[in-house]
């Protein structure tokens, strides 16, 4: 069979330049972002504005309180991207928002915001699924052309390759996300969650010394996380763990601390991560490595992805925290991507939805 | 230099899974007879901790060799335990001379390069179904026959409590039929480096999904075919079958609804 077949991409170059405003609110994260499309091919972010709500250390953002966070911010994190953007909404040609997946109330808040705005300025809606404007936000910035693609965030956990017209799932978590794994953990050892959970954890992971054994429970390309949360929980209540870092003295060095804790969490999810992408790259005979979704940005994470990746003569792609975290430019960019192609979405079918799975949607950008 | 690295240094590699690095080596039984082998070498993984690697190492290559022991007692096909590394990482076992049941069924080769741009590295469903049956020719069988094939054995195995762990179209083979028209073709399990041992209906319900998932992912349009998978294994498995279509049924649904957890 021919290794390498070059099939003609089903989107045309843009007569003419398109402009979109991408909107986001799945979770804890209000963006906004505009970009475009141009007709040399070229592809510009003209603005990229976010919001998060950020909860006291120890809690976790409740759905009601994280809509009312994006209902508030919505109009300044909305115009702000305007100005930045230096273009009136008279100016874009369509309004994409996320239809899903993600938590109801937030969701169905940002769609509010998107209808009400398509129906005032009389610009079509796109609807737009969370997981493919991260893949397709990713591969815009790193030029990763088919790679196998590690969505790790506080929702979510898969690993997807492209296959006819589809992002098809060939891994995922079982039970809980990475990032929900992360997070929570975070607020049990009471980490502040400024600017995120998982970049305190990462931080005082640094400084982590000992590798305590918990469980490691990779199946087939799937892994679980629950059970590693739950030992992790269980050492905090453990006669050797100390909370305080500095009593670690001399000789006595058979005591755990929040540090070693998290050092362990981390060596030990990110090892499962990285064995399932290699596994899915063994699988399908790729070489490249996407890395999207906010935990992404971890750089532990990156670097044992990219040894991984070198093992195997191949290649990692991640961004940084402006394109892995939820923003609005990634909804944008994939709304753009399949409004070009003719798709929008009626007012009667933009209603969003909780559950709204990678491989539902039709990539008919993509040969 | 240990007798395992000697071994390894004379083996030439033929390819690099996800696990471990795949060498063609020989084994002589005192001089006498030499035979082919198949060497399993879990090498150093860089990117993970050296402690976790080595515990990890240590318990798949022994947790490999239980579960292919077992299976050997309980008649499922799969290649024969010949040498065993556990701290070196190595294992060593019999040859099979064939190909993967993926590659036959038309999902491409394991090492195969999908590249750039637009390639997406699968023929047109025509092309693909013609040159599925000239390949399946060779071994005297239908695609039909493999599914049943596949079934029959992962029943066996299960029968056995050994859980695969990672089921999937590449780690099936073919074996080539010897010419003596007696032969049949043989389906033979490989890869056992997820396998353990358990009787909970759960862990068998789980592995199937995992190959259902695997079936979905690299042979689009497949449904029917892995409907054959499940129906020979029905046969198989006998009054046990209940319980695990029952927990089959909930762990699809449970799939289903992972796109948002927490």
């Amino acid at each position: 069979m021919p290794g390498k077949i070059r099939k003609r991409s089903p989107l045309k170059p843009p007569e003419r330049p398109y402009i979109a405003l991408g909107l986001e609110g799945s979770a804890n994260k209000l963006g906004a972002g505009i970009i475009k499309h141009s007709p040399d091919g070229s592809t510009i972010v003209l603005s990229n504005v976010r919001h998060t709500y950020i909860t006291p250390p120890g809690e976790g953002f409740l759905p009601r309180d994280t809509a009312q966070h994006h209902r508030e911010w919505a109009m300044t994190v909305i115009n702000d991207a305007f100005k930045k953007a230096e273009l009136s909404i008279h100016d874009i040609d369509c309004i994409c928002f996320t239809q899903g997946p993600g938590m109801g109330a937030p969701l169905t808040s940002v769609a509010l915001v998107a209808r009400t705005l398509s129906l005032l300025f009389s610009k079509p809606l796109v609807g737009v699924n969370h997981c493919v404007g991260h893949i397709e936000m990713g591969r815009q910035v790193t030029g990763a052309q088919n790679p196998v693609v590690l969505y790790v965030s506080g929702g979510n956990t898969q690993v997807i390759a492209y296959s006819q017209q589809c992002y098809r799932i060939f891994g995922e978590t079982l039970d809980i996300a990475v990032g929900n794994c992360l997070d929570r953990f975070a607020r049990v050892i009471n980490l502040s969650n400024d600017p995120s959970p998982g970049y305190n954890i990462e931080q005082m992971a640094k400084t982590g010394k000992r590798l305590l054994p918990l469980p490691y429970a990779t199946k087939g390309m799937d892994l679980s996380l629950s059970g590693i949360l739950t030992s992790t929980e269980a050492y905090t209540l453990d006669k050797r763990f100390r909370f305080n870092e500095n009593s670690r003295e001399g000789d006595n060095d058979n005591i755990i601390t929040p540090a070693d804790l998290c050092f362990s969490l981390q060596e030990t999810i990110f090892a499962m991560l990285v064995e399932i992408t290699e596994r899915a790259m063994a699988h399908i005979g790729s070489k490249e490595v996407l890395i999207v979704g906010g935990v992404g940005c971890n750089e532990r994470l990156q670097e044992m992805m990219g040894i991984m990746a070198e093992e195997r003569g191949g290649k990692v792609f991640a961004t940084d925290d402006r394109f892995c975290i939820d923003n609005g430019i990634m909804i944008a960019q994939a709304g753009l991507l399949s409004y070009r192609m003719g798709f929008q979405t009626p007012l009667a079918k933009s209603r969003c939805t909780q559950r709204f799975r990678t491989d539902q949607v039709h990539v008919a950008w993509r040969a | 230099m240990s007798a395992t690295q000697i071994l390894l240094s004379q083996a030439t590699q033929i390819s690099q899974g996800a696990e471990a690095a795949i060498y063609k080596g020989r084994l002589s039984d005192s001089g006498l007879d030499e035979e082919d082998v198949l060497l399993k070498y879990r090498f150093h993984k860089g990117y993970r901790h050296p402690t976790l690697d080595a515990s990890l190492t240590k318990a798949r290559v022994a947790g490999e060799a239980r579960a292919l022991l077992k299976c050997l007692r309980a008649d499922v096909n799969v290649p024969a335990v010949r040498m065993v590394d556990a701290l070196e990482g190595v294992l060593g076992i019999e040859w099979i001379n064939g190909k993967s049941v993926r590659f036959l069924l038309g999902g491409g080769a394991e090492d195969e390069e999908v590249t750039e741009e637009m390639a997406d590295g699968e023929n047109l469903p025509e092309d693909a179904t013609e040159e599925l049956e000239d390949q399946l020719l060779e071994y005297n069988v239908s695609s039909d026959e493999v599914m049943t094939m596949i079934g029959t054995e992962i029943a066996k195995m299960h029968l056995a409590d050994v859980i695969h762990g990672d089921l999937t179209t590449s780690n099936m083979m073919l074996r080539l039929p010897s010419p003596s028209p007696s032969n049949k073709t043989e389906l033979v399990l490989i890869d056992f480096g997820l396998a353990y041992i358990s009787t909970l209906v759960e862990d068998k319900a789980v592995d199937l999904y995992v190959l259902e998932r695997a079936f979905s992912s690299t042979h689009p349009a497949s449904e029917p075919l892995f409907a054959g998978v499940l129906k020979a294994y029905e046969i198989r498995m006998g009054k046990e079958w209940k319980a695990i279509s029952r927990r089959l049924d909930d762990v699809r649904l449970r799939g289903r609804k992972r796109s948002m957890v927490g």
